[in-house]
């Protein structure tokens, strides 16, 4: 029987520096029977050891056949060592893990993603799926927010993302400093929604930010007639194991690794941060 | 296969008999208060104990334990699987550990397998011992899971006077008494067995209903009673909750653990390794850069209740099995019983 707190060797093929503290990483499984057997889904995440630091639980920033993308911030012990490597460095990883968006439920429906920050790398994934299968689903509107424009993870994407058909981007920071050449609002990402374009009608919400965030949002969502189980969410939890043994991510009935971290708003709204 | 009997002070036969295949452990009494540990020779036995500090949960989830080794070499890693594969028996543990076990054996499973629970479940027998004398905190009768045992047992010992009544539950038990020369046990000794669990239904002076309370627990964040037990005066006659955790670690039921590396001094190799870890701590839901989504002690105290009620983890795995060390050992006077009677009331 596998042992499922092993995790697998994992070589960098390629890093790409997103802002001063945030990297994206394209990675391979060193066996290649692994690698060619690897699927996943949006939204799902990966387990990432760095060996004498720990284990950190890092969603899939996009999806392709070729390699395994992981978008990462330097934060602490294990992300700050990962901060650190360089393209053909090995690393440990295991997964994926959890539940992914709910891409099949979105389909014939008009898909509004809100993100906040790191909250774009698990949407960027689905994103993609959209793209990929343009027909499939109606209208697309990302509203991206981050602290300051340089804080924006995908800057590269921006452009890519606008030539979607049928879709719309709104970008916002919540402070621009002085001569920032970057084209974006300046406020919260609630202050997009005035402009935005999808109404609650035949339409679903994916959602990723920081929680007090997603609680506003899902907030003005509902005065504008989003019922709550339109909305899903992609919660953050401290992860020990991600296979739910441990115990760390529960959240009243649920844990986070397995049940989630993607949830309806309706099932998991009474234990989030309240307002 | 019949029962037998044993005569109380030749359980020696049996003992020798377990120790040629296993490590056994059992109940001792090193000071004033019972314990489970290595059984060598008879005279550290004491079967007639009420309950133990810690419960047998330490066997097969110890409190701490090595996962796996790594290496580097090269800038490549290496990882080495470590398994445990000791053959252990536990002798004389009660229906309520059992029933403690019999949920870790289904939270331990399932989608993902813990293989080191697991390997250990595997490599052990299960020599129980029905309870005959509760403990002043014990509530077993009112949740099923004692105070005789049906269910989870190689052996199932019971005190029926100057004999152990021995009944069989599974082939390895079978074995182990193969041979052994025993009497075989009468009718009278299975009266004598109906008469005591009668006699002993009696003697509880704790009881908890717990239908209903996950979603009473669940839909009532703000209750009062969760400030109470955690900032204010308490819940019927106890302190408020102290955070100091001990509930979760007497707790044979509890399995949450915290993982983390250690590393040799050449920083070329080392161990991950899993601890046992409380939700009653305040670093337990601690995240970077200062986030926590637990800070308070009453989003805390109430989460641990809610898991022993039998609503965390989907309410499949986790619950409470009323063996009352939490209320023996908690500083404040916690008793969980009463928190569920308070919430009852509403
Ligand atoms: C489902 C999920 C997806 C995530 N996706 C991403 C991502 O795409 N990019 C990214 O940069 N970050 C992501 N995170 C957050 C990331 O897991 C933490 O930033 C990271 O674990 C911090 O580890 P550290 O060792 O650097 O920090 P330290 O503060 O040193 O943390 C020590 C340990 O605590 C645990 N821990 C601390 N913070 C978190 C946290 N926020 N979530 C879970 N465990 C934590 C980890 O086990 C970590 O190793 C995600 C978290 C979750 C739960
Ligand atoms: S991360 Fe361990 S239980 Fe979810």
């Amino acid at each position: 029987m596998i042992n499922a707190y092993l995790p697998n060797l994992a070589i960098i093929k390629k890093i790409i520096r997103e802002t001063h503290n945030t990297n994206t990483y394209m990675l391979e499984f060193f066996d290649k029977q692994l690698q060619t057997s690897f699927s996943c889904t949006p939204g799902q995440f990966m387990m990432y050891s760095v060996f004498g630091a720990g284990e950190s639980a890092i969603s899939l920033s996009d999806i392709n056949n070729n390699d395994i993308t992981a978008t990462i911030r330097n934060v602490g012990s294990v992300t700050n060592t990962i901060l650190n490597m360089k393209e053909g460095d090995s690393i440990g990883i295991r997964g994926p893990y959890g539940t992914g968006w709910p891409l099949d439920k979105a389909k014939g429906k008009n898909v509004l993603i809100i993100a906040g920050g790191m909250g774009i790398a698990p949407l960027r994934g689905a994103i993609t799926h959209i793209k990929n299968q343009r027909n499939n689903f109606g209208h697309l509107e990302i509203i991206y927010g981050a602290r300051t424009p340089g804080d924006m993870i995908f800057k590269y994407e921006f452009e890519k993302w606008r030539q979607i058909k049928n879709s719309r981007l709104d970008l916002t920071a919540d402070t621009i400093p002085a001569n920032t050449p970057f084209e974006c609002k300046a406020g919260l990402v609630t202050s997009c929604f005035p402009s935005m374009k999808t109404q609650h009608k035949n339409a679903i919400v994916l959602l990723c930010g920081p929680e007090i965030m997603m609680r506003y949002a899902a907030k003005c969502l509902e005065t504008i007639g989003f019922k709550d189980d339109q909305i899903y969410l992609s919660l953050e939890r401290r992860m020990k194991c991600g296979i739910g043994k441990c115990g760390h991510c529960q959240i009243g009935l649920k844990y986070v690794c397995k049940d989630g971290p993607v949830f309806n708003y309706t099932d998991i709204k009474p234990f989030i941060h309240p307002l | 296969m019949k029962a037998l009997i044993i005569e109380k002070n030749s359980m020696n036969i049996l003992l020798e008999r377990f120790l040629e295949e296993y490590r056994v452990f059992g109940p001792t009494k090193p000071g004033s208060d019972s314990t489970f540990d290595e059984i060598k020779s008879i005279e550290q036995l004491h079967l007639d104990y009420i309950s133990t500090v810690l419960p047998p949960k330490k066997f097969f989830l110890p409190p701490n334990e090595t996962l796996f080794s790594f290496n580097i070499k090269n800038g490549k890693f290496t990882t080495k699987e470590i398994r445990p594969d000791e053959k252990i028996l536990i002798l004389g543990i009660h229906p309520c550990d059992v029933h403690a076990l019999l949920k870790l054996d289904k939270f331990f499973s399932g989608d993902f397998n813990d293989l080191y629970y697991q390997n250990r479940r595997k490599n052990s027998a299960i020599i129980a011992l029905n309870c005959v004398e509760p403990s002043e905190h014990s509530f077993c009768r009112s949740l099923g899971t004692g105070p005789f045992l049906n269910e989870g047992y190689d052996i199932l010992l019971t005190d029926v006077g100057t004999n152990y009544l021995i009944e069989i539950g599974t082939s390895t038990g079978k074995r182990l008494v193969k041979g052994l020369n025993l009497t075989n046990a009468s009718e009278e000794d299975f009266h004598e067995k109906e008469r005591r669990l009668k006699l002993m239904e009696k003697k509880f002076k704790k009881s908890m209903n717990i239908s209903w309370l996950p979603k009473i627990a669940r839909e009532n964040l703000d209750h009062d009673i969760w400030f109470d037990l955690g900032e204010r005066g308490g819940v019927a006659g106890s302190f408020p909750c102290l955070s100091c955790g001990s509930c979760t670690f007497v707790c044979p039921t509890c399995y949450c653990y915290e993982v983390y590396d250690a590393v040799d001094l050449s920083l070329k190799s080392g161990t991950r390794n899993r601890e046992l870890d409380s939700c009653q701590l305040l670093e337990y839901a601690e995240v970077a850069l200062g986030g926590n989504f637990r800070r308070d002690r009453k989003d805390r105290i109430h989460h641990w209740m809610l898991c022993k009620f039998g609503a965390a983890a989907g309410g499949k795995n986790s619950s409470c099995v009323g063996c009352g060390r939490c209320i023996r050992v908690c500083p404040s006077k916690i008793d969980i019983t009463e928190v569920a009677k308070a919430l009852r009331r509403g």
